[in-house]
């Protein structure tokens, strides 16, 4: 079990010596169940910093949107910023490094090994608890999530309550970190890699279709997939046409040619292109947080297409995103032997 | 809704006389000379596809793909120089793997895989080339119109 006052000693340290800006972590939320996003400045706002089944955030896309504000600013502060990094987030964090994105010199990374657990997936867990109001959750050593309810404690197993992707999850622990709570477990014997994408990929072809059109058809666009995407930090985006870069030198004609590849209107047909452009340019990047999927307020399986590449990409090119920021990406490398009988 | 928009009359001669359209990425180099020679050499072969010439086929991004979808092609089709052949060396390299990802998304979202198509076609190869024209538009025929990601407008 990682012990929270490790983390806000080590928190603490970093704070007091002015060796960071501040410690991205999490911290009780105001309402509701997970705990939110929390930037702590001060070293005696360190004991606000929480670690438990219900730090769900990606933080990594706090370090890009930081960046961001920062770029905009005067005079900005350039000691590094600290984040608090689960496994996933730390692979996160490394995509960002391999693309240049974040130096590794501007960020201090206090990894957290998620062990034997994971986090809670909200709407499994008010399945679970029918009604019930859950006011904390957390794992314990033997896979099981202990939540508390104001009629008493309940014990459910973690399939039950856990986010898919953590139980599908193999890496459990940070890929890369300054310091380490928690050990690197590597047999959490939940559910097999993969999974769910399996299931779906063992559909007929029509049942596929059908599924996501079905799907594809409820989406609203309203981008709070991307937006919540520590991968999708493009200042302009190209099926956003709303999002392109206007200035006053931009002239009206400039502004009428620009191509609009993807249309915002919501038909089913603009629809699957946008979620087919977002997945491809996922390729090899995205590092299954499934936070797009968390945000999606019409419930759409987003992970299902983000996993369904990284499945190929481990399958045939032997490619994991997120171990090794000295790695090339993954579609601007390749192999000699890579796959070549599906060509005419 | 389409269903809903077309007469039971229109369909049946849709069913009747469908012609695929098929956008095909051609890279300049070989595949684009080899359909050049399918034509000099007035072969004989299906004229559903369009040609689009493009520098190699490591520049056909994905996004190219999937728009010739969106704005009503059946199937699409890119054509490369052979291995080791590449103008740029290693741009069909590229394109393989990235295409590769592409036609398995395409494919988990229920897209039928016939419908994309990668090829390797020489300049000296315009036999070849009238060849996977062939029996794509073979295929598609017997795939129908392509509906899922063409804008309805
Ligand atoms: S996906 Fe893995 S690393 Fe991320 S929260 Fe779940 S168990 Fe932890
Ligand atoms: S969050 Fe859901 S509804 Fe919103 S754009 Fe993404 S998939 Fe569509
Ligand atoms: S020039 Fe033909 S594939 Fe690159």
């Amino acid at each position: 079990m990682v012990a929270i006052e490790d983390i806000r000693s080590r928190a603490k340290e970093l704070l007091e010596g002015g060796m960071v800006r501040a410690v991205l972590g999490f911290r009780r939320s105001s309402a509701g169940l997970l705990a939110e996003p929390t930037f702590v400045v001060a070293s005696e706002d360190v004991a606000s910093l929480v670690w438990d089944a219900t730090c769900v955030h990606n933080l990594a896309l706090y370090l890009v949107n930081e960046k961001k504000r920062q770029k905009a600013e005067r005079t900005p502060d350039t000691r590094p910023l600290a984040i608090i990094a689960k496994g996933c987030d730390s692979r996160a964090i490394n995509v960002l490094l391999q693309e240049n994105h974040v130096a590794r010199e501007e960020v201090v990374i206090l990894g957290v090994s998620c062990e034997g657990g994971g986090v809670v997936d909200t709407r499994k867990l008010a399945d679970a608890l029918r009604g019930k109001e859950a006011a904390s959750a957390v794992c314990d050593d033997t896979g099981k999530v202990k939540v508390a309810t104001a009629s008493g404690e309940v014990t459910f197993p973690a399939a039950d309550v856990l986010a898919d992707r953590c139980l599908e999850c193999t890496i459990a622990y940070p890929s890369v970190s300054d310091t380490m709570f928690g050990e690197k477990v590597d047999e959490r014997g939940f559910t097999a890699r993969f999974a769910a994408v399996k299931s779906i990929a063992a559909m007929s072809e029509q049942e596929r279709s059908a599924f996501w059109d079905g799907h594809f058809e409820r989406c609203i666009r309203c981008y709070a997939c991307r937006a919540v995407c520590p991968m999708c930090y493009c200042d302009e985006c190209v099926v956003d046409s709303t999002s392109f870069i206007v200035s006053p030198m931009t002239t009206a004609e400039e502004k009428a040619n620009r191509i609009r590849w993807i249309q915002r209107s919501t038909t089913p047909a603009d629809n699957a292109m946008y979620h087919m452009v977002r997945a491809m340019h996922l390729a090899g990047r995205c590092i299954d947080c499934a936070e797009c999927e968390r945000v999606c307020p019409v419930n759409i399986p987003l992970r299902l297409l983000n996993t369904s590449l990284e499945q190929e990409a481990l399958e045939m090119f032997e490619y994991t995103p997120g171990m090794d920021p000295a790695q090339p990406s993954l579609i601007s490398s390749f192999r000699d032997d890579d796959p070549n009988d599906f060509i005419r | 809704m389409s269903e809903v928009l077309e007469t039971p009359v229109q369909a049946k001669k849709e069913a009747q006389e469908f012609e695929p359209k098929i956008v095909a990425f051609l890279c300049k180099w070989c595949s684009s000379a080899g359909s050049d020679l399918a034509g000099v050499s007035r072969l004989q072969y299906p004229p559903n596809a369009v040609p689009i010439q493009v520098m190699c086929s490591g520049s056909v991004s994905p996004l190219y793909i999937l728009s010739a979808f969106n704005k009503g092609a059946d199937g699409v089709l890119v054509s490369g120089c052979h291995p080791g052949d590449c103008h740029y060396l290693k741009g069909n390299f590229f394109a393989r793997r990235r295409i590769y990802l592409v036609q398995k998304l395409l494919k988990f979202i229920g897209l039928e895989p016939d419908r994309f198509r990668m090829s390797w076609v020489s300049a000296a190869e315009g036999t070849k080339y009238a060849q996977v024209v062939a029996d794509f538009v073979k295929d598609i025929k017997a795939l129908g119109p392509q509906r899922k990601l063409k804008a309805r407008n």
